[in-house]
């Protein structure tokens, strides 16, 4: 022990030794999530003073009914991003959940709570059919998405027989953008999505699963040395995200008119990825939080949402997620070139 | 691994040696699928069951929408060859800003069809010099920077063009250069064949076969895909080169749009992003061809045949299900190819010790 000293030396080796024994877990939030707060609060502001309008609740609340199924299925895809996984199927399997539900409603006039079960069940179905090949066919992950992204548009594309889907009716208002989609002003939708966070983030903190995930996502064989089931884990992250974007379709379905077309979900798939590489967590794997992908929903929609009210050509606002993106991942890497250096 | 190496092969027979051939060497099983499609199609077309006669000139005129697809595969060959998880997700994005900036300068600015392709080609190449920059010099993963780009080029495209596609008199006419052609010699025994295929598909292929076989910028990317620690400290620059292949894809993706607004006869700023965008499909392809996610494997014959396999395979289906359902059709028969090749690789690898 004293021999080790000089050899590790230099102050960095002493502080961790005696501050691990009070702090094995990351501080609950991290830097990443009160720079992206102070960005959000900024452009909030500004966009306060050049349009008055911004800042009322009419403007506010459909700004979060949007925000809520990126967040939503955010906190999925930070699990699988946390294992090091990714998901580019997402948007293929919302647009199967979406219109199974809207053909099920029109059809059937089934009850809300039946359509969102079965909407959830089906999502279960995709994503467990995704962790499958993933886990167990040892195929990296955006091979196997990208293959059943193709296939969950077919099957959609089929459900939907080349055209849309109409005269749904308003069971799922509670999730709308309407006066039935919200108490006190908060959106129904919103309010399911901070409670998702706020599970997630304590599932992934402070439970052994959770912490698995992170395990899974550093080192996959040592964690696998170390005991962990990791083909469950990885199976479960990939589930879970297949039930949120269940939930989510219903999100969307609602947010929408009582037509559903065949562009629903296109495109959704790097919407949710550049919520959670937003928020700070780590495409390598082994680092993420759910709270930042939160943020990272909110930062993109409130640009989107900014450059249409300030009548800016709507098209602009991808331009500025892009910067966004090479923003938050820039000063994440010369934040973490910075440690690796002191 | 290294018994399976050493250890010498008694007289195996015929079969078994075609099988590991057949599962271990993806330039043959590309091969066999592509006579099996092929024998399955014309069997069908005797059989009557299609709409239209699967034959040579069928096949060859399908080979239009080879061109965008084989050279976009061959730009993320040589992305995903340099390592570090290399992809570029920008590409569906380049083409869609390079062909509004083609549009541009060949329709509306008057400029010479030449000077309009070096446009074209140094637009593609700053937007892939963006992207290696990020991904070499700072570090970003390139699934992060490619995708940030994707979202900057697409919305630049859209902002610029006011989103309207630019067809001007010139552009219009340009659409013979996509026109089928007889071989001036040998003429009326080839079927037609499309002029994008000789004038900008075939040197494609010819220059990144080259430039990976016979340069040593083409064997330094090898190892530096393999292993760039390794690579690094046998004496090669790693960042530069790396950040080369980035350029390389934004120049393949130029020349990509000049060829969709031949295609079009108009430059859209969608082109390369509506839909599913050509990104994703142009990594199904390289995939699908043997390219290794994870690095240092592929090659330029895995790319042109995983192209025809799709296009003759999705030229065939829309004959035996014409309009909507055939084109719903292709896209399962692209997700299920590529997962049951890529399944394929999992289980060769465990099996007979590397691709």
């Amino acid at each position: 022990m004293t021999l080790e000293k000089p050899t590790t030396g230099g102050e960095g080796a002493a502080a961790p030794a005696r501050a691990s024994a009070h702090r094995i877990l990351p501080p609950p939030v991290t830097g990443q999530e009160f720079v992206l707060v102070g960005v959000i609060a900024v452009l909030w502001i500004l966009l306060g003073i050049f349009t008055p309008a911004f800042l009322s609740p009419s403007s506010i609340q459909p700004l979060l009914v949007s925000v809520a199924p990126i967040a939503l299925i955010g906190v999925g895809m930070t699990f699988i991003i946390i294992t090091a996984g990714i998901d580019v199927s997402v948007g293929g399997a919302i647009m199967l959940c979406a219109v199974i539900t809207a053909k099920l409603l029109v059809t059937y006039d089934v009850p809300l709570l039946v359509a969102v079960l079965l909407s959830i069940g089906i999502g279960i179905v995709l994503g467990v059919i995704n962790g499958m090949l993933i886990a167990y066919g040892r195929v990296h992950a955006i091979i196997i998405t990208f293959g059943t992204a193709n296939i969950f548009q077919f099957l959609a594309l089929r459900v939907f027989g080349s055209s849309t889907v109409n005269g749904i009716p308003s069971t799922l208002e509670v999730f709308g953008r309407g006066e039935a989609g919200r108490t006190f002003g908060v959106p129904h939708s919103f309010a399911i999505t901070i409670i998702a966070v706020a599970l997630a983030w304590w599932y992934l903190r402070h439970t052994s699963g959770g912490r698995h995930l992170f395990a899974i996502g550093g080192n996959t064989q040592a964690a696998r040395l170390a005991g962990i089931k990791v083909q469950p884990r990885v199976v479960l992250a990939y589930g879970l995200t297949g039930a949120l974007v269940g939930l989510a379709a219903c999100f969307f379905i609602a947010s929408g008119t009582s037509t559903l077309d065949q562009s629903i979900g296109s495109g959704r798939e790097l919407a949710v990825i550049a919520a959670v590489v937003i928020g700070g967590t780590s495409i390598l794997g082994g680092r993420g939080s759910v709270i930042g992908t939160l943020l990272g929903a909110v930062l993109v929609q409130t640009v989107t949402s900014g450059v249409t009210q300030l009548g800016w050509p709507s098209q602009l606002a991808n331009l500025f997620v892009g910067v966004f993106i090479i923003i938050a991942v820039g000063t994440d890497l010369l934040r973490e070139r910075a440690r690796k250096t002191s | 691994m290294s018994t399976t190496a050493t250890a010498p092969a008694p007289r195996r027979n015929l079969f078994s040696r075609g099988l590991e051939a057949l599962l271990t060497q993806r330039i043959v099983l590309l091969a066999v699928l592509i006579v099996l499609v092929l024998a399955v199609m014309m069997s069908l077309d005797a059989a009557g069951q299609l709409s239209g006669s699967y034959n040579a000139d069928y096949l060859a005129s399908s080979l239009i929408s080879a061109v965008p697809l084989a050279i976009l595969g061959l730009a993320q060959l040589l992305v995903i060859l340099s390592g570090r998880g290399g992809i570029d997700l920008s590409v569906g994005s380049i083409v869609s800003l390079t062909g509004i900036f083609f549009g541009l300068a060949y329709g509306t600015w008057g400029w010479s069809f030449f000077s309009s392709l070096v446009l074209a080609i140094i637009v593609g190449g700053v937007c892939g010099a963006i992207n290696g920059a990020l991904v070499s010099y700072i570090g970003f993963p390139p699934l992060i920077a490619t995708l940030a780009t994707y979202y900057a080029f697409r919305s630049l495209a859209l902002v610029i063009s006011d989103q309207k596609p630019i067809n001007s008199p010139e552009i219009q006419e340009f659409y013979s250069a996509a026109q089928s052609i007889e071989l001036p010699v040998i003429g009326g025994t080839l079927p037609l064949i499309p002029l994008g295929i000789f004038t900008f598909l075939i040197p494609c292929v010819v220059i990144v076969w080259l430039v990976l076989n016979k340069t040593t910028f083409g064997r330094r990317l090898y190892a530096i895909g393999t292993n760039d620690v390794a690579a690094a400290w046998s004496g090669i620059n790693v960042k530069p080169n790396r950040m080369a292949v980035y350029v390389l894809s934004g120049v393949l993706a130029g020349l990509v749009a000049v060829v969709t607004v031949a295609q079009f006869a108009s430059a859209r700023p969608d082109a390369g992003t509506s839909g599913n965008g050509m990104a994703l499909p142009a990594i199904t392809i390289a995939v699908l061809g043997g390219v290794a996610i994870t690095g240092g494997i592929g090659r330029v014959s895995g790319i042109v045949l995983a192209t025809l396999l799709i296009v003759w395979l999705n030229a065939g289906i829309l004959l035996a299900l014409p309009g909507n359902d055939g084109s719903q059709f292709q896209l399962l028969a692209l997700g299920l190819v590529l997962i049951f090749a890529s399944l394929l690789n999992g289980i060769t690898k465990r099996r007979y010790g590397g691709l």
